[in-house]
């Protein structure tokens, strides 16, 4: 009987504090809403209504199916490019020294800025938008690999080398399995990246997917709208990271 | 590891760098010249700009508010992230109500709030500010978090048992404990807030480096602008690498791999 009244009791002290700050929140939200002028903020439940009439109209899941297209090909992209690059990078020596400094420049400048480039280069089409979600996601990839190979034991490869295995073997036996952990950590924070590069090339190229439906939702001061956009991408990057996290996990437990 | 050894070593590396950095160089001018339009940005026309852009004005001007706005926001993020970090990493109801929150902030691509913060505080300085802010603070909050979790419980309880006062415990055993945290969190927090200033302008064309980068590449000025952008890049790597040098001098102690972020 104490047993159950104490199971209960830290069950409650685990979820009473999200599920109540979380009501908290919602209410807040609606009150407040009630309260401004539309043009600031609007009730939660007004921003609940345009979801659902975006989501029955289509437009929603049309504008997110482009959206993910976007960030879906350019992450495949940085991802082909970034892991084998940084193991190739790993493995010969003078490659890594040449070029590792530069790699670090790339990865601190804030490449947002090279946005506007991009723009009067390559123009409106799906291509300068993939492009800028592969560049936000590319260096993480590549930056942990390398991190990763280059962590790898030398004696590893040494024992390799004495059994006289191939440099095909090498990769496929020591190389890629080390380093896929370390991979893995830059693929999530390529995920995160690569979903701010979505939303930057959607707002800052031409107003496609996500990005537009916040664009013209904002230009009709359709508060609502905004809102309720933001919800969604809120939404995707919760899930998108929840993803990453798993991957990395799946992975780690190879980790030695 | 011998002197000798250490300068072959240095020498070694510096060799391939120097020539790989030619190389791309010279790889970026011959490509540009062969197939881009005359407007676009070479090395060689980048040198070039740099005199007449360092004295121009606006660039200067531009340069000063971006980059004071960048710290104003980074201070302010500071103060809130670090009182949210310490609450929720010592309180676990704090935590479990909060964490959904500052997850949902973390994830949250910065560059959306753009047009809330712009219908909030108009076409500002203001609205640069507040995406400053809101770029920074989670990153902080998160770390400085983390490290408040990191104490050694029995610490604290060394602490207790000698009737010390608590808030002699959050800054003599809490504070010094999670510091390491919280440069890795500094260093996450300024590159996010320096993207967060050059958006915030894109979006907002409200004068500073980001909007001369916005100007100078539609007027195609391509040289000009680029050399905002390695102003920028200089910030980046220049905060970086004072982060690391505060860590390794005055908290020799910590390994830059222990240190998450």
């Amino acid at each position: 009987m104490k047993r159950a009244m104490n199971r209960w009791r830290d069950a409650a002290a685990r979820f009473a504090p999200p599920v109540l700050s979380f009501i908290a929140g919602v209410v807040a939200w609606e009150l407040v809403g009630r309260h401004t002028n539309a043009a600031f903020l609007v009730p939660l439940s007004e921003t609940l209504d345009r979801l659902w009439e975006l989501s029955q109209s289509g437009e929603l899941w049309e504008q997110l199916a482009s959206s993910l297209a976007i960030f879906v090909v350019g992450f495949v992209l940085a991802l082909i490019v970034g892991a084998p690059g940084g193991m190739l990078l790993a493995r010969v020596a003078v490659l890594r020294r040449a070029l590792d400094v530069y790699i670090t420049i790339a990865y601190a400048t804030p490449l947002v800025a090279l946005i506007p480039f991009i723009l009067s280069l390559m123009g409106f089409g799906f291509a300068p938008k993939v492009l800028v979600v592969f560049l936000f996601a590319v260096f993480p990839v590549l930056y942990n690999t390398v991190e990763g190979a280059r962590s790898l034991k030398p004696e590893l490869v040494e024992v390799a080398h004495s059994f006289r295995s191939s440099e095909w073997a090498l990769w496929r036996e020591v190389m890629v399995p080390y380093t896929l952990p370390f991979t893995m950590t830059g693929v999530r924070q390529a995920i995160g990246r690569a979903l701010v590069g979505m939303i930057a090339a959607e707002f800052f190229l031409s107003s496609t997917g996500l990005g537009q439906l916040i664009m013209s939702a904002s230009q009709n001061f359709d508060t609502a709208g905004v809102l309720a956009a933001i919800l969604v991408i809120m939404v995707l990057g919760l899930v998108l990271m929840r993803i990453g996290r798993a991957i990395e996990l799946h992975f780690a437990r190879w980790r030695v | 590891m011998s002197v000798a050894e250490l300068d072959q070593d240095r020498t070694s590396t510096l060799l391939p760098r120097l020539y790989a950095g030619i190389a791309i160089l010279v790889f970026w001018e011959i490509v540009v010249r062969a197939f881009a339009p005359p407007y676009v940005a070479t090395p060689l026309g980048i040198a070039l700009a740099v005199p007449h852009v360092i004295t121009d004005r606006t660039f200067l001007v531009g340069g000063a508010i971006t980059l004071a706005a960048v710290a104003e926001g980074l201070i302010i993020a500071l103060v809130f992230g670090t009182v949210l970090g310490l609450v929720i990493g010592q309180s676990k109801v704090a935590d479990r109500a909060l964490r959904q929150y500052i997850n949902a902030g973390y994830t949250l691509p910065m560059v959306v709030v753009l047009p809330l913060v712009s219908l909030w505080f108009g076409y500002t300085g203001a609205a640069r500010l507040a995406t400053v802010v809101f770029a920074a603070l989670f990153s902080i909050t998160v770390n400085v978090a983390d490290g408040a979790r990191s104490v050694p419980q029995e610490y604290l309880e060394v602490a207790r048992s000698f009737r010390s006062r608590s808030w002699r415990a959050l800054f003599e055993i809490v504070l010094p404990a999670a510091t390491p945290y919280f440069l890795a969190g500094l260093r996450l927090a300024a590159g996010r807030a320096l993207i967060g200033a050059v958006v915030a302008e894109f979006f907002t064309a409200i004068p500073g480096l980001g909007y001369f980068i916005l100007f100078n590449s539609r007027t195609f000025h391509h040289n000009e602008a680029f050399v905002a952008v390695l102003l920028l890049a200089a910030f980046g790597v220049g905060f970086d690498m004072l982060v690391s040098w505060v860590t390794h001098r005055y908290l020799p102690w910590y390994r830059r791999d222990e240190i998450p972020g």
